[in-house]
């Protein structure tokens, strides 16, 4: 391989790492704030799907992509406060509820999106952080999208919310300990509620990405499951948004690998890349001696980790 | 609320009087015209065994409880106190036996959302400064960045004090605060305290049990026994309180269902090898605290032993390290002189058996029918199940019904779920399943009569000793006193885990007993070890 | 048990002679028509506003449903067809269920079944008769199944790892195992637009059970279903597997081996799902390919809930979803709906259902005698 055929590599590398990070960064930020509240929501894939066709339907009528994620967000914030609203109902499972809600989801993206399957829609801009190359290759795919860096954005916003506000101290309470929080007067249904129905509209956002974005048209096959696998993101950023950007490039970097090394014809065996970030995940939490420390991290009153 | 802003500079310690306070639940009267009077700047130590109605008082007072008669003066003003909250804007405050910090908030942050005015964006640098003035006014020391999980108990304790003191909560209730604390941290913490309350900074009302402390530390004491205040006052010595706290053996002799019990077959006089021995028992709780220290005892065929302690010594991991639930660390049991490990082949050859506390907890399932939990013990067994597999359902139903008559268990049906018994019930469901087999060679049981009424629990003690006069090794775990001094030949005190006490029934005086209680640490007041 | 209940009911009430033999037993299996019942009805009604919305008629619709699914022998077979993969991989939730776990990964069992079963038979092609190399085929399947879900249990038993999120993580790394071997070192060069294994080839796969097109994953899913019906309620380790399942810390006290019940009740279930995975190979695909990662283990997840992990409700919550499915075709043609409708509705149906759970204990007259205050 030349020097050029590696950059080329790394480039492609970081590029789709970006690409392909900006959903799990999203449904991975919307998660940690639901679980930090005490709460699993196994559903986000459902709320991504519709998040997307959402997004591209607002978008193609309005013609402003903007609207678009605002309404993706929308429709996450009411399904994830669908979510919440379930589960505070006693001896209702929220594991299985996860799962319904994904099938509710998708069903209702694929049944509302039909139309809008071969018309497309205004997509996001993209800004265009490359242009001082002098290789336009390269400078194309280091196009960035909005969103990503919006993510970004949110990433620390929330670890800032989560150490300086009365807010973002009641959320942590409330995972954490639920008894403590009704000894505190904290509402703490109404505080999962809200938790659960923010994190929905991140992963709504997240859809937007996928229609509005990248791959930037709605068809039914348009997710592979990133809303699924927030719940692995989790775990692996200890719960921790900033980690969780970490985890997002991680799991977007083995995912890009593949098509990177496909391009300079490397074709077999990246798939076990793809199960990477799995493995790894599986084998953080059996590791001799750290199950304890692992769970250290988690919030206290999550049913996933008793 | 009103009284919420902070202020550290409030004038200082609450006086507290409670005049004839009475609380029932149900026929049970747990409070009895308690009256109890805490002048400003007073360490006011309250004694009782489990059960004496310490914590109703304190519920009470707190406002968890509302006392059927009775009334609470602060200051001399009567107050209502509805619900803790009040309480709290009252100037209460209460350090519970289980902690209440957030395990994954730092301390700092801790003490910013117990605050209700905190404001919605925290500005760390001035709450820092806050926080950090705060502590210069009080002799406490804890690292505020650290998770509180992160934390030792004897920081975790003094961060619930500075908690209360940060809230502005002058009158103090401590519910055994140094029970999780080793003897230096206690003394440090309880010490800064007392300096305090010298300083007519607070009013301290603390439960114990441990005697030691209350000779270095309290002001004035008063003993609880049975709902009633008992006793109390000034400069008592281990001794008088000892007595006050466990009763007269003579006065209470007849309340507790003596009289029931069928006559005892003597001892066999040469006693041989052990039927039961614990050798060197160690375990640890959920949190990895040790919870047994070197248990070591032993129990012949046809002896009762009965263990009385206070409620939180080791008692339940000893019951659990014995039947299987909970992994010991180090040490060993011997059954019939055989090492045994708790496997069900080895339950069986050794005919051990096993009456844990809260049966519905811990030794049944409460989807099962109550035929089912009955044949728990041997429903892979003919004719239970044909060659050991085939469950045969109409002889398990058969076998149920049999026992629900012969232990008196009232249910519907043999197919109705346990868990939809009464608790008497259950415990009589339970027993029928451990006391029905034969020969039972040994027989742990813990807290056999908690939360039953006087007929069940007679009946069901009874039912102990004809399992002893049988010939079977009793190991009796109780948090009644009365109930061991009744039952067991052998009487012996776990303390902090391990066995602090032991005697012949025919050599135990209560004083000596009460005084174990509290960890056989009383140097020249405490009796040898038995 | 609340404190007041300890004086509960005492020998000599009366209220043993007044009930009659398994009153109890008809009040609850009524409690468990009727909560689903409602939820069922509360369901289409909800779908009923969807569709007024959009104009169309719901009696239409629930009337072509109803003929999609279960109005004619071919729609029968259709909606068998569809339900025989969903009865095994319900299966794959409700055995661990029994013993108290929460698996999820019953996808990931079935895919590996289905790579195994599409592998084990390649070196022997022509070499041995077709009925030995199904035998092979199944019991490649179930063996990778089981490990799959096996390993799941004993990382719980092991090392304390939650099985929810391990069996889901197994999930993703099996897609991609998948994906490795058919696109890698297993593929077929014979077919470049949609990677495969080599095919077993059309003489040895598994004819549909004769007079139908229905596979015999139905007949399998269904027997499998009794016998771990019988293996839970009628036999000793069952009975130990209820024990640990309603309560491990009396499954401990009772000397049960309570890790290795847990792991066997994994073994059996990814054996399940590993089973219907070697019928999709063997009946539909022919070989294993990207195609066997269609879902079928997390609408199991949900059918299993639904018939609230009872080895006999399975087949029965199975044909109704598989009966939904089947209609989709024909609700499209007619109405002019999206073939997503039945999607829809099944998401629907899956969240009242669930929801419904919480209704369980709240109506009085469903609940026993013994449990009910009294006056």
């Amino acid at each position: 391989m030349t020097d050029t055929g590696v950059i080329t590599v790394l480039i492609a590398l970081l590029a789709g790492a970006i690409r392909v990070s900006t959903p799990f960064l999203f449904v991975s930020l919307g998660e940690c704030l639901t679980e930090k509240s005490g709460r699993v929501n196994l559903g986000l894939e459902g709320t991504l799907v519709l998040g997307a066709m959402v997004a591209f339907a607002i978008s193609y009528h309005s013609g402003s992509p903007w609207l678009g994620v605002a309404a993706a967000a929308g429709a996450g914030f009411l399904m994830g406060a669908l979510h919440g609203a379930i589960c505070r109902l006693p001896r209702v499972n929220d594991i299985a509820i996860g799962i319904a809600m994904m099938s509710f989801g998708t069903g209702l993206a694929l049944f509302l999106g039909k139309p809008y399957i071969q018309p497309s829609a205004p997509r996001l801009p993209s800004l265009p952080l490359g242009d001082w190359l002098d290789m336009p290759a390269l400078a194309q795919m280091l196009d960035v999208s909005p969103l990503f860096l919006v993510g970004l954005a949110l990433a620390f916003l929330l670890d800032w919310v989560f150490r300086n506000t009365r807010a973002g101290l009641i959320v942590r309470v409330t995972g954490d300990d639920a008894a403590a929080a009704r000894a505190l007067g904290i509402g703490v249904d109404r505080v999962r509620l809200f938790a659960t129905a923010l994190g929905g509209a991140s992963a709504g956002v997240g859809g937007a990405f996928l229609s509005l974005y990248y791959p930037g048209s709605w068809n039914e096959g348009l997710s592979s499951g990133q809303g699924l696998m927030a719940v692995a993101l989790v775990i692996f950023a200890r719960w921790q948004p900033r980690r969780c950007l970490l985890a997002s490039l991680f799991f977007g970097a083995a995912s890009a690998l593949g098509p990177a090394l496909q391009s300079v014809g490397i074709t077999a065996g990246y798939y076990f890349l793809n199960a990477a970030p799995y493995v790894l995940t599986l084998l953080i939490m059996a590791g001799s001696g750290s199950a304890r420390r692992a769970a250290q991290y988690a919030p206290g009153e999550l049913s996933i980790n008793r | 609320m009103s009284n919420e802003a902070l202020s550290f500079t409030s004038p200082g310690a609450i006086a507290l009087e409670a005049i004839g306070l009475s609380k029932r639940f149900g026929s049970f009267k747990a409070l009895d015209d308690v009256s109890l009077k805490v002048p400003a700047g007073e360490f006011h130590a309250l004694l009782g065994e489990n059960g004496a109605g310490k914590s109703t008082l304190v519920k009470c007072l707190m406002g968890f409880h509302r006392a059927d008669e009775g009334a609470v003066l602060l200051d001399g003003r009567e107050v209502s106190v509805r619900n803790p909250r009040e309480a709290q804007g009252l100037g209460l405050g209460m350090v519970y036996q289980h902690f209440t910090l957030v395990p994954s908030l730092t301390a700092a942050e801790n003490l910013v959302i117990a605050r209700r005015d905190a404001p919605a964006v925290i500005d760390w640098a001035a709450e820092r400064r806050r926080i950090e003035a705060f502590l210069d006014r009080t002799p406490f020391r804890v690292p505020l960045d650290r998770r509180v999980g992160a934390l030792s108990a004897g920081e975790r304790q003094k961060l619930e004090i500075l908690k209360l003191l940060y809230l502005d909560q002058r009158f103090m209730i401590l519910d055994e605060p140094t029970s999780v604390l080793t003897p230096a941290e206690a003394d440090e913490i309880l010490g800064h305290l007392k300096a305090m309350t010298e300083r007519g900074e607070i009013t301290v009302l603390m439960i114990t049990h441990k005697f030691r402390e209350v000779q270095a530390f309290a002001d004035a004491v008063t003993v609880l026994r049975r709902g009633r205040v008992v006793g109390g006052g000034r400069g008592l010595s281990t001794r008088e309180m000892a007595t006050m706290m466990v009763g007269e053996a003579a006065a209470t002799a007849g309340a507790s269902g003596k009289a029931a019990l069928p006559e005892r077959r003597a001892m066999p006089a040469s006693v041989g090898e052990p039927a039961l021995e614990l050798a060197g028992l160690f375990a640890e709780d959920d949190d990895g605290r040790p919870a047994l220290r070197g248990v070591s005892l032993k129990v012949a065929a046809g002896e009762i032993v009965g263990i009385a302690g206070v409620s939180g010594n080791g008692q339940g991991a000893l019951v659990e390290t014995c039947c299987g639930q909970r992994p010991l660390s180090s040490g060993q049991m011997f059954v019939n002189g055989r090492d045994f490990l708790p496997t069900r082949r080895a339950f069986d050859a050794a005919g051990l058996f096993v009456v844990p506390e809260e049966p519905l907890k811990n030794a049944a399932v409460a989807g099962m029918s109550v035929a089912d939990n009955i044949v728990f013990r041997r429903f892979e067994k003919p004719p239970l199940s044909r060659r050991g597999w085939w469950l045969d359902r109409r002889a398990i139903r058969a076998a149920g019904r049999e026992l629900m008559t012969r232990f008196r268990v009232a249910s519907p049906s043999p197919d109705t779920p346990i868990g939809a018994l009464s608790g008497g019930n259950v415990q009589r469901a339970v027993l029928a399943r451990e006391l029905s087999a034969e020969p039972i060679a040994v027989l742990i049981v813990a807290n056999p009569c908690f939360g039953l009424d006087f007929a069940s629990a007679a009946e069901i003690r009874a039912r102990i000793v004809a399992a002893r006069n049988a010939g079977a090794a009793v190991l009796l775990i109780s948090e009644d006193l009365d109930e061991v001094l009744d039952l067991s030949d052998t009487v012996a005190v776990i303390s902090h885990g391990q066995i602090a006490y032991k005697a012949p029934i025919a050599e135990v005086d209560r004083g000596t007993i009460g005084i174990h209680f509290a960890g056989g640490s009383e140097g020249e007041q405490g009796a040898p070890l038995g | 048990m609340e404190k007041g209940a300890v004086s509960g009911v005492e020998p000599g009430t009366g209220l043993t002679e007044l009930l009659p033999q398994g009153g109890d037993r008809l009040r609850r299996a009524a409690e468990f028509v009727a909560v689903p019942a409602f939820a069922l009805l509360v369901a289409a009604a909800l779908f009923s506003a969807v569709l007024l919305g959009m104009g169309q008629s719901p009696l239409a619709f629930f009337e072509l449903l109803w003929r999609g699914a279960f109005g004619s022998a071919f729609s029968w077979q259709n909606t068998l067809q569809r339900a025989a993969p969903l009865i095994l991989t319900a299966l794959c939730v409700a055995l661990p269920a029994r013993a108290g776990l929460m698996v999820i990964g019953g996808e990931g069992a079935f895919v590996v079944g289905g790579l195994a079963a599409a592998i084990a038979p390649l070196p022997f092609l022509g070499l041995a008769p077709a009925p030995v190399l199904l035998a092979l085929m199944a019991a490649a399947g179930m063996l990778a199944g089981a490990l799959w879900i096996g390993l799941v249990g004993v990382l719980r038993h092991r090392r304390g790892v939650n099985e929810t999120i391990s069996s889901l993580l197994l999930t993703y790394i099996a897609v991609a195992v998948l994906s490795f071997l058919v696109e890698g070192p297993l593929r077929d060069p014979a077919t470049p637009n949609k990677p495969s294994t080599h095919p077993i080839g059309a003489d040895v796969m598994l004819a549909p059970i004769p007079g139908t097109s229905v596979h015999w994953g139905l007949v399998a899913g269904i027997v499998a279903c009794v016998l771990a019906h019988l293996l839970i309620s009628r036999t000793s380790t069952g009975f130990a597997i209820r024990i640990a399942g309603g309560n491990p810390r009396t499954a401990l006290g009772q000397g049960l081996p309570v890790g290795k019940l847990i792991v066997l009740c994994c073994l059996l279930a990814g054996g399940a799902a590993g089973l219907a995975g070697f019928f999709d190979v063997a009946t539909v695909h022919g070989a294993a390919n990207v195609s066997l990662v269609a879902g079928y283990g997390f609408t199991g997840i949900l059918v299993s809930f639904l018939a609230r992990h009872n080895a006999l409700a399975i087949p029965p919550v199975a044909i109704l979803f598989g009966g939904i499915g089947a209609a989709g075709g024909l609700i499209q043609r007619r109405l002019g709906l999206p073939d997503a409708t039945v999607a829809l509705l099944e998401g629907v149906i899956f969240v009242t259902l669930l929801t419904s759970e919480t209704l369980y204990g709240r109506f009085a007259l469903f609940q026993p005698r013994a449990a009910r205050p009294r006056p």
